[in-house]
């Protein structure tokens, strides 16, 4: 009996107990909404209002100081953000920063949990150390990362070139293209952890039944991973698609730090780190209000098209 | 059920509300308070809190409030009070931002605000007050101010048999190969590519950046003078006397110049007390900045200026707090802690630490930098000429062609 039929008849037992007048204060039940109240407000109050807020700084030539001398400027700051060849190229570096970190982050990802997913002797512990990276500071990460990286004493050279397999120190963090390796790492090493995690929670959804029919079919190892694991496997990857690609174009911190020398000559900048600069060195709040707005564009854009073309819902009876 | 749910809900919410509305701060009806935010390091905002101590004792009815930022956060800190209306009251800021905040109306104009505004302003050094200097109005007064001087490494010196530091550019360049041994050791380096870390052997040489109205940077930035001055770093750096540090990623100049990796760094008055606390056993050694073209324009004009918001509720306040800051008394207690003192008159004081005496005299020939609202983008146009010469991608002439380019771009636009 599903859960909806029995408080039907649990509310049909009620009511026959109770009058009639009785029934109708029941049946209005104002709880529900006064404990959603809180909750609405802060929503309203920190996020609706200042998104809304923020919309309206687009269209000016926004003064900080004196809002009301803020001279309206239409679509200009758009228009500017789109024509600017930095905020063009911070788009491709955030496209290539996605394009790297999200398979990434799902094939490793995969691969760990399918490992975590076996018994062995300390799973508790390593399921605990793959998760680490995952709650430490960006800002603590990203300065160890350029610490390892260091053009001149970091530990990545040393390892290399002891190895043999580069001559000179390679100085990762003085160009923009090759910044981008230890950038990708540090975003692939950081969410390796939590897609294991999501990965482990779908791989134990899975009916132990379908692997035993398959043994008994006589299928091997990567008959049943791409036969039976991928396929019910579908929907998690498709969310992890959608929301590490999310995560990926929101990529802020680690670029932040990396752009703070002023060496990379803003050809390095991510969206979010040029909307930084933009608005908070340069002053130019509107231009940078645009340029978060066109994100938003972007992102939506690209999850809705995710969904539309990769969701499909797999079912074994 | 749901009758009892609502009274309880509404109790809480009543008592929530009567607790916060007794907890609320009771402000005493007679004393002032003045929020004052800075970026000063720890030993220095010991002495403020001594310095704010002395100041209330000789006027019980203003109390200062001090907050300490870090120099990287406070930009956008003071960006968000103001968004917020709650900037603080007076602040110490960068030289180079005072224009910039000045253009978004965010500053009182002191020239107009304060009484005795003259008298104060022909006490301090000249390039320091220009700094405050923007569309024909005074937004500002320095509060302290630095400049760099060369740092040599003694111990380095005499081991290649070098006793003196460098007094001229050319000696300069010979030294810094000398200096120099593969990548065990290098004769100078520089702390990045953006222009505060050049200016010093730019100004030197005879560069300039703008003209002297600042009306425009063709023939200026990429004059002759400019491009000899970036040529020459340009030289040693193919040579391999600088250290590939200042393109990003390396050995910070503090370090590698204490534990023996770079010979030569110019950098400023501050360095004392890094070097006291993280590397006690070095000794640092000052020097003046190597003579290049003439010897009226040597080094960069550093330091903060003291400004009031546009938005004060207590300006008399304010502006009685700001003049204590400028007064002989403040000036020699900052600069115990390693402050260089803005008036002129105390040049050569005894109750000046002895290695003021450098950088004081360093300070009658450093150069400002251009005071204007865009300086931080002009910054990052000589930024990357500098960058792309280095890497071979441009000449030194068109990289600063094309800086000269963009910094009349933004000297057109207002």
């Amino acid at each position: 009996m599903s859960q909806l039929s029995v408080r039907r008849q649990v509310s049909a037992q009620t009511n026959q107990a109770l009058g009639l007048r009785e029934q109708r204060i029941q049946q209005r039940n104002f709880a529900p909404y006064l404990f959603l109240l809180p909750g609405a407000v802060l929503f309203v109050l920190f996020i609706l209002w200042p998104m809304l807020y923020s919309l309206r700084i687009s269209f000016f030539q926004w003064n900080i100081v004196k809002p009301e001398t803020s001279v309206n400027v239409g679509v200009q700051n758009y228009l500017d953000a789109l024509t600017d060849p930095i905020f063009q190229r911070s788009v491709v570096n955030t496209v290539i920063y996605g394009l790297i970190t999200v398979p990434g982050q799902i094939i490793f990802g995969t691969f760990v949990a399918l490992l975590l997913n076996a018994r062995f002797p300390g799973r508790t512990l390593f399921r605990t150390l793959y998760y680490l990276p995952v709650i430490t500071s960006w800002v603590i990460v990203t300065l160890l990362f350029q610490y390892l990286f260091n053009g001149q004493a970091g530990m990545v050279n040393s390892v290399l070139q002891s190895l043999g397999l580069i001559r000179e120190p390679i100085r990762w963090l003085a160009d923009a293209r090759l910044v981008m390796i230890p950038l990708t790492l540090l975003g692939i090493w950081k969410g390796v952890g939590w897609t294991a995690v999501i990965v482990l929670a779908g791989l134990q959804a899975i009916p132990e039944s379908l692997y035993e029919a398959a043994a008994v079919d006589g299928a091997n190892l990567r008959q049943c991973f791409l036969q039976i694991t991928l396929p019910l496997l579908r929907p998690t990857l498709v969310f992890l698609l959608v929301v590490l690609t999310i995560g990926a174009m929101n990529v802020y911190i680690s670029g932040l730090l990396i752009n703070r020398s002023g060496n990379l000559l803003n050809e390095a900048h991510f969206v979010l780190t040029w909307m930084d600069k933009q608005t908070f060195e340069n002053f130019n709040f509107g231009q940078g209000a645009a340029i978060s707005y066109l994100l938003t564009a972007i992102v939506f854009i690209v999850s809705f098209v995710q969904i539309r073309f990769l969701q499909r819902d797999v079912m074994y009876s | 059920m749901n009758r009892k749910l609502f009274f309880l809900f509404t109790s809480f919410i009543l008592l929530t509300l009567i607790a916060t509305v007794f907890n609320a701060p009771v402000r005493a009806a007679e004393s002032v308070t003045i929020t004052y935010w800075h970026t000063y390091s720890d030993p220095e905002t010991a002495q403020l809190a001594r310095l704010i101590d002395m100041f209330q004792k000789d006027n019980p009815n203003i109390k200062i409030e001090p907050t300490k930022y870090a120099y990287d956060d406070y930009k956008k800190a003071i960006l968000t009070s103001i968004a917020g209306g709650q900037a603080p009251d007076v602040m110490r800021m960068d030289i180079v931002w005072v224009p910039q905040f000045a253009k978004q109306g965010a500053l009182l104009q002191l020239d107009t605000a304060m009484p005795d505004f003259k008298k104060i302003a022909d006490a301090v050094f000249p390039g320091p007050l220009a700094t405050n200097y923007w569309d024909g109005k005074y937004w500002g007064l320095p509060q302290n101010t630095n400049t760099q001087v060369l740092l040599w490494n003694q111990k380095l010196f005499d081991a290649a048999g070098i006793k003196e530091p460098p007094e001229t550019v050319a000696e300069f360049v010979d030294d810094a190969c000398k200096l120099t041994s593969g990548t065990k050791q290098y004769g100078y380096a520089l702390g990045g590519t953006y222009f505060w870390a050049p200016a010093p052997l730019f100004y030197s040489m005879g560069g300039k950046v703008t003209d002297d109205k600042v009306t425009t940077s063709t023939g200026y930035v990429n004059g002759k003078e400019s491009v000899a001055a970036f040529q020459n770093m340009l030289d040693l750096y193919k040579k391999g006397c600088i250290s590939p540090n200042l393109l990003g990623g390396g050995i910070g100049t503090a370090q590698g110049h204490a534990t023996g990796l770079y010979a030569m760094i110019i950098d400023g008055p501050w360095m004392v007390d890094i070097y006291k606390t993280d590397y006690p056993d070095f000794k640092v050694r000052f020097a003046p900045i190597p003579v290049g073209m003439g010897t009226n324009n040597s080094s960069v004009v550093g330091g903060e200026n003291v400004v009031v918001s546009a938005t004060t509720q207590h300006q008399p306040e304010a502006l009685t707090w700001v003049k204590y800051l400028m007064s002989e008394k403040a000036q020699l207690f900052m600069a115990q802690v390693g402050a260089i003192p803005v008036l002129s008159s105390l040049t050569g004081s005894k109750d000046l630490p002895a290695y003021f005496e450098v950088f004081m005299n360093q300070l009658k020939t450093a150069q400002a930098r251009v005071a204007h609202p865009s300086w931080s983008a002009m910054d990052d146009a000589i930024n990357a000429a500098f960058t792309k010469m280095l890497k071979g991608e441009k000449t030194a002439q068109e990289a600063l062609d094309e800086a000269a380019k963009t910094i009349d771009g933004l000297l057109a636009k207002k």
